[in-house]
């Protein structure tokens, strides 16, 4: 598998080590630094959350160039199997592995017939499932009680257990997210050069020449669904024990969009762009919350929200924070271009 | 990273917990509802109610301190409901909320309110499980939820015997909007209806925000039914008379009081006409103590018509504003004031059952007539 | 029989509307390969200057001519709109990676729809009836006037596109952009101005859509272009992106089967997405181009 990219084979740089450690330090004294503020816990455990997700869809959109527009409905899969399996008495750990599992199960079998698919028609179906996902949720009352969400009446979902630990502050939630967070950026960091994340970015740059090459594209195609489909049924589960409660409100089109906003606005295929991408554009509207509570100005926060998008593109078109090896690119195709 | 970026996210990071610790002496009321997104208009009025009844309480000069009605956007998102929980809960000069829309939010936002031990009245969530989750063992908070909309099985029931008795209809095709709200209404009344001998010629769902039903009502006409009952809110009630009319089907549409508002009217016009709406109290139009409320509002807020749930957040506002003349700002003492309440305002006498949910269960039919709602029971 | 012949005519309305949003979005595809996400608020904008145009005709008292008048306001309105949009938000992004102008229409979606919400109007706004509505009934089928004029303004606006395209100049170099937007610059055509103006075809096929929806449904909102915005474009995927013979049939096609969904499946109604997405995702399995697409090699 001879795939050659010359001067981005090298490793991709340590990471700024001063910053590193000052970001890893604020992250894991959050906590203490907002003063155990419920509101800056709960803002950054979403944000936690949704930078599972987007380090998860990374794989498939910002390596694999594969363009999924209904990601979230892996993560509706995770939080229903997580809900409806804690009703029936399921503790923590074993929903949240049988989450993960059900996420990849479904995203196998959706991403087999689908994959050669191409560009905007692959983000169509996947749309198009993301739609039908939320849609049978909210009509298969009998499984999932319909509109009205999970538990039942008189069910309920326990709080999570982690070796006889129950969490029950927004605290422990913090950090068992910052976990899945830490764990999420490991993996991707390992994938990211090894045969497997190039062989991706292979196919991202040029599918025809990456199966010339003898790539198993449909199979590498399908692992880096499979891949992102765990993350997603992690974040699902560890959402709906968090919450104690899933409708299928919260699993709407917008979400798909949002996390596909968040990797482009913060450079796809770089894990730091997408977690920068992530906080920013997951935390304008939770601060502009914060902040303009209390005046008329809150109504603009999706307003502000929607400028940010427009001029965090316009401005940095490559993201906020690209990988190196997509910096090369995009010089490429500008000399390209000319 | 460039520089200016660093300062930016360092910025964002320092300014959410500097943000949330402000502190004032105001006493504060929150609203908690979607003040953006599709349902942003109906949570814009929600907050309007609210307002009107803390300015009017500013005015009245029944309360030693400054009073605020604070707005909170949940977007009509869960967890965005959640986080606007806890932002609620950073406050401690917040006695009360009034809020969420969706029953989707209300629920998992009780638990939070719960834990913080704020008094919460939701003036639009029906779904039964937000007061009865406080009845579970795993709930081991303070049990804080109350609400003064009837849940979705009293109106429902109240139009299937109607209909039957008053009407003496027995052939009634159903629709619903597939929301908690909606769906719970029309199983409601399925289930009184056909058990008390009448048949229902069909059961559908649609779509929240779809706006064309020709054909499902292509369909239901060929099922010649004397009536159709909806459940959900009056955007699509109006729609589907509008479409109704257009083919010809000429029945009677019932509905409940999600449905019943000016707008209606003004959308559906003519094809309003003869339809029933059933609605929870005595209709604000009809009750003297009432009137201001709906002067006032128009007052304060010309060309804006009343929302659906309006007079009931006006009303949770003010029964949260008799608890706070009774024993203080003190979150602790209204809430176990709420406990006791008993309030005679514009739905009536409303007192909470041990759930939290109103016992107020009085329902009114009306019918439009002539462009305005009249009382036919 | 009659039912049958009834929905068809629903189905038929529901999908010239929806043909006409799809074209916006083909013809921007067509030369920019871009899924123009702000499309949908271009319709509702053109439904809310339809709206203001309208109720100044009601006051003059203008019958017919008003409904051209209201039409015209709409289309150029929200043409006007496309072409500002382009210019600001999609042009400095021209040479970007794929996904950037995607990501910036998104954000300009949210932009113009948070600003109708804050700075137009909060509430439904009812859309007034220009001309008196009359209940006709061709045989065994219940056509409203109005919808009778729907489908005919829309059939009308397909045909004028259709021979704009082919015949006129400016198409033939839309075209051209379409095909090679490089080697079209090569021969002389300016591919700004023709890009510039797809977008003033497509503002303004959209705002027609919104006067057409808000008079069909009677009522407008800051947020109604986003449902028929998504159907519109899955259409447009269904019949070929790209292709505009492919649009109009994607559009109709999906009018009749969600119609055919809600109109002959017990509970349809709440299913006829599924099904639409289903036979959607049916027909690029076997057609990943969609129906008229043709095969092109693509990037993200």
């Amino acid at each position: 598998m001879p795939i050659k990219i010359s001067p981005l084979s090298k490793k991709s740089p340590p990471l700024s080590t001063v910053g590193f450690w000052v970001v890893l330090a604020a992250v894991a004294l959050w906590p203490v630094l907002c003063g155990f503020n419920p509101y800056a816990l709960r803002v950054a455990g979403q944000i936690g959350l949704y930078v599972v997700l987007a380090l998860g869809l990374n794989f498939t959109l910002g390596y694999a160039g594969l363009f999924d527009l209904g990601f979230i409905a892996f993560y509706a899969v995770g939080a229903y199997t997580a809900a409806l399996l804690s009703v029936r008495g399921w503790s923590f750990v074993p929903a949240t592995l049988a989450a993960a599992l059900a996420a990849v199960v479904v995203r196998v079998w959706v991403g087999i017939p689908i994959l050669r698919l191409r560009g905007d028609y692959l983000a169509i179906v996947t749309m198009g499932f993301g739609e039908i996902a939320r849609l049978v949720l909210n009509n298969w009352d009998s499984l999932t009680n319909g509109p009205k969400g999970l538990p039942r009446v008189g069910e309920a979902i326990w709080p999570a257990k982690i070796f006889g630990f129950t969490l029950s502050t927004n605290t422990h939630y913090y950090y068992l997210i910052m976990g899945a967070v830490l764990l999420s950026v490991l993996i991707a960091r390992r994938l990211e050069d090894s045969r497997l994340g190039r062989a991706w970015v292979a196919i991202r740059e040029d599918e025809t020449a990456a199966q010339l090459s003898g790539l198993p594209v449909a199979q590498l195609k399908l692992a880096a669904f499979t891949i992102s489909a765990f993350f997603a049924g992690l974040a699902g589960s560890i959402f709906a024990h968090w919450e104690r409660f899933v409708t299928p409100e919260s699993f709407v089109f917008w979400e798909s969009i949002l996390l596909v906003s968040m990797i482009v606005a913060g450079g796809m295929g770089s894990i730091k762009g997408v977690i920068l991408g992530t906080v920013l554009l997951g935390g304008v509207p939770q601060m502009l919350q914060a902040v303009l509570v209390g005046s008329q100005w809150i109504n603009y926060r999706y307003f502000v929200f929607g400028l940010v998008l427009v001029l965090a593109v316009l401005f940095r078109p490559q993201g906020l924070w690209p990988s190196r090896r997509r910096e090369f690119e995009i010089l490429d195709q500008e000399h390209a271009a000319v | 990273m460039h520089p200016l970026l660093r300062a930016v996210c360092l910025g964002l990071l320092a300014a959410l917990p500097v943000a949330c610790t402000q502190k004032s002496k105001t006493v504060r009321i929150a609203v908690s509802v979607p003040l953006t997104g599709d349902v942003g208009t109906e949570g814009q009025g929600v907050r309007r109610a609210v307002e009107l009844a803390v300015e009017e309480a500013n005015k009245s000069g029944r309360f030693p301190f400054p009073l605020e009605a604070r707005a909170f956007d949940d977007r009509a998102d869960p967890k965005e409901a959640v986080s606007a929980a806890n932002l609620v809960a950073s406050d401690p000069n917040i006695v009360a909320v009034i809020g969420h829309y969706n029953s989707g939010c209300s629920i998992p936002a009780a638990q939070v309110y719960a834990r913080s031990g704020i008094p919460m009245i939701s003036p639009a969530s029906t779904n039964p499980k937000l007061t009865s989750q406080q009845l579970e063992e795993s709930w081991v908070l303070p049990k804080t939820v109350f609400r003064v909309v009837p849940t979705d099985d009293v109106q429902g029931s109240f139009a299937g015997d109607f209909i039957f008795d008053k009407l003496n209809m027995r052939k009634i095709a159903v629709i619903h909007d597939k929301t908690p709200y909606g769906q719970g209404l029309a199983e409601q009344f399925k289930d009184r209806f056909s058990g008390r001998g009448g048949q229902i010629t069909s059961f559908d769902g649609i779509a929240m925000g779809d706006r064309d039903f020709k054909a499902l009502l292509t369909r239901i006409k060929a099922d010649k039914p004397q009536g159709v009952y909806f459940g959900g809110l009056y955007m699509e009630a109006a729609l589907l008379m509008r479409q109704a009319q257009e083919l010809g089907f000429k029945t009677t549409f019932f509905s409940g009081d999600g449905s019943k508002t000016n707008e209606l009217i003004k959308v559906a016009g003519k094809a309003s006409e003869g339809a029933y709406l059933s609605i929870t109290g005595i209709p604000v139009e009809h009750l003297a103590s009432a009137k201001p409320f709906l002067e006032k509002y128009n007052e304060k807020y010309p060309g804006v018509d009343v929302k659906p749930f309006d007079h009931f957040a006006y009303e949770a506002t003010n029964i949260v504003l008799d608890a706070l003349t009774k024993v203080g700002p003190d979150r602790a003492k209204v809430l176990e004031e709420l406990r006791r309440t008993r309030f005679e305002g514009i739905l009536g006498v409303t007192e909470f059952d041990d759930k939290g949910d109103t016992k107020n269960k009085i329902i009114t039919m009306t019918q439009v007539k002539n462009g305005e709602f009249a009382i036919v029971n | 029989m009659l039912v049958f012949l009834q929905q068809l005519f629903n189905g038929l309305v529901l999908g010239s509307i929806y043909s006409l949003i799809a074209l916006g979005y083909t013809l921007v595809y067509g030369i920019l390969m871009m899924i123009n996400f702000a499309h949908s608020e271009f319709l509702m904008i053109g439904a809310f200057m339809g709206l203001g145009a309208s109720s100044l005709c009601l006051n003059w008292g203008l019958g017919w001519p008003g409904v051209v008048i209201v039409f015209f306001a709409a289309m150029l309105g929200a043409g006007l709109l496309g072409v500002i949009t382009e210019r600001l938000a999609y042009r400095p992004l021209r040479h970007a990676m794929r996904l950037a102008p995607l990501i910036s229409a998104i954000g300009v979606s949210i932009m113009l729809s948070n600003a109708v919400f804050l700075w137009v109007s909060n509430q439904s706004l009812p859309f007034p009836a220009i001309l008196p509505e009359r209940s006709l009934t061709i045989g065994p089928v219940a056509a409203g006037s109005l919808q009778l004029l729907i489908f005919a303004t829309a059939l009308l606006l397909m045909i004028v596109l259709h021979l704009m395209v082919q015949k006129t100049k400016i198409g033939k170099a839309m075209r051209a952009c379409a095909d090679d937007t490089a080697t079209a610059g090569l021969m002389g055509i300016n591919a700004d101005r023709i890009i510039a103006f797809t977008f003033l075809v497509g503002g303004a096929l959209a705002g027609a859509a919104g006067v057409l929806n808000g008079m069909y449904y009677g009522s407008i909102k800051y947020n109604l272009g986003f449902l028929p915005g998504v159907k519109a474009f899955t259409a447009a995927v269904l019949g070929g992106i790209g292709n505009i013979t492919g649009a109009v049939l994607g559009g109709f096609l999906l009018g009749l089967l969600e119609v055919a969904a809600a109109g002959y499946i017990p509970n349809g109604s709440q299913w006829k997405d599924v099904v639409a997405f289903v036979v959607l995702i049916g027909v690029l399995l076997i057609r990943p181009s969609g129906i008229l697409g043709e095969r092109v090699a693509e990037k993200v």
